[in-house]
């Protein structure tokens, strides 16, 4: 069954990346019988959209770098589910939102593909939760090692668990991998605000893109510690991002993939007990520039 | 920019998303910034405003404003004033329909031929209210 979006959009008035913001969430409400939230009304009257927003999965659509929904959505700690900005939208696809308003030659072909692009995981976002009977296929990790320094404490699961050298793991049963990023980065980044995972489907390449992560301090883009098709996100750390914060091994995975080359991936992987005297050297090199 | 922009008229609609009325409203606002008045009306985006950006809200601090609501609810007048702005005149989009009662005018998505021509019409009611603002404005 398909989910019930809601759509908080861009305001959309003066700059052409606004407008295609506004124009890519009334083709989503047509397509998807979602709901569009007015930002301004939202602002003034949020009791107006409180049921809604209780009831759907939040989609908030920005237009240029400003980013006003994302932070009308953040200054009232609404939970998104998926973020669309479309002047990144633009870059991947080498279209240039001019700074006026009137929207460009190509614009509606520009903001169709777009939709093409996100549609499948809309529709594909039910299928993609985690299945009830694939949560017992990850245990936790058994034992884990620890590496003090300081008041920080980092832990390193020492079985069952692959690490490339940009703090992301992956735990592999069978040909199914999950994937999430370490004790050490989570710790750097601090309080993470949103997770944007691949989406369901994707094709990922070891040490290819894997989604971001945003904390306070910085977005971090996810380097794959594999390659493999996304098969399911963890739609809980997508409501709940602290999540990686409070455990980054277990509750805190980010997308489950099917692997499909892990022989000739693990060549470049580390194991528990050597990502463990890596990270003792990062976080020596750390205090030692401070 | 608010050097060069202060003595311009503002003109502000609502976010136009959602109904009908509030998408004639921005359209007409739009025409009368962008091609009616350039030199003497700029807009501004409301969720600036709403949402407290500092820059947006010195720039329109003590400014003459005409704002444009497509709904009662009157978000475009009631934040700009919030946001420190003169609100000179406060225009209703629905008012323009008052020459052509039962006219489809569109949706909150699209607007029709006769949605245009009632958004046009809008546009240069918006100008005229421009002049008078600006021409004042020029006699202090």
């Amino acid at each position: 069954m398909a989910a019930k979006y809601v759509i908080l959009p861009c305001n959309g008035l003066d700059k052409e990346a606004g407008c295609l913001a506004r124009e890519l969430a009334l083709k989503m409400a047509a397509a998807m019988d979602g709901e569009i939230i007015c930002p301004v009304l939202y602002q003034t009257a949020p009791s107006r959209y409180a049921s809604l927003l209780q009831e759907g999965n939040l989609i908030v659509i920005d237009g240029c770098a400003t980013r006003c929904a994302s932070r009308i959505a953040a200054n009232n700690n609404l939970k998104i589910s998926r973020k669309i900005t479309m002047a990144e939208e633009a870059k991947k696809r080498d279209y240039n939102p001019g700074p006026d308003w009137r929207l460009g030659a190509g614009a509606a072909a520009f903001v169709e593909d777009v939709w093409r692009s996100w549609q499948p995981v809309f529709m594909e976002q039910g299928a993609g939760r985690a299945s009830e009977e694939n949560t017992g296929l990850f245990a936790g990790p058994v034992e884990y090692a620890i590496h003090r320094h300081d008041k920080f404490i980092f832990r390193v699961p020492l079985e069952g668990f692959y690490f490339n050298e940009n703090d992301c793991w992956v735990q592999v049963e069978g040909n199914r991998g999950r994937v999430g990023i370490s004790d050490y980065l989570q710790q750097n980044l601090s309080d993470i605000t949103f997770v944007t995972p691949p989406d369901p489907g994707t094709e990922v390449e070891q040490f290819g893109e894997m989604g971001t992560i945003e904390s306070a301090k910085a977005v971090y883009e996810l380097v794959s510690p594999v390659t493999g098709r996304v098969v399911a996100i963890n739609e809980a750390v997508l409501e709940a991002p602290e999540l990686i914060n409070e455990n980054p091994y277990e509750k805190g995975w980010i997308a489950e993939l099917e692997l499909t080359n892990f022989e000739a991936d693990r060549e470049f992987l580390l194991d528990g007990r050597r990502y463990l005297e890596v990270l003792k050297e990062k976080v020596a090199d750390f205090n030692a520039g401070k | 920019m608010p050097g060069n922009s202060f003595r311009k008229v503002y003109v502000i609609p609502c976010s136009g998303i959602g109904k009908m009325y509030g998408l004639l409203g921005r359209e007409a606002v739009l025409k009368t910034v962008k091609e009616l008045r350039p030199d003497k009306a700029a807009t501004m985006c409301l969720a600036l405003l709403v949402y407290g950006d500092d820059e947006a809200r010195k720039e329109i601090n003590g400014a003459r404003c005409i704002t444009v609501d497509g709904c009662p609810k009157l978000c475009a007048a009631k934040n700009v004033e919030q946001a420190g702005g003169v609100v000179v005149e406060r225009v209703r989009a629905v008012d323009a329909f008052r020459n052509h009662r039962g006219v489809d005018a569109g949706t909150a998505a699209h607007l029709t031929a006769a949605g245009w021509q009632i958004a046009d019409e809008l546009a240069a009611d918006l100008a005229g209210k421009v002049d008078r603002w600006y021409d004042a404005s020029e006699e202090k």
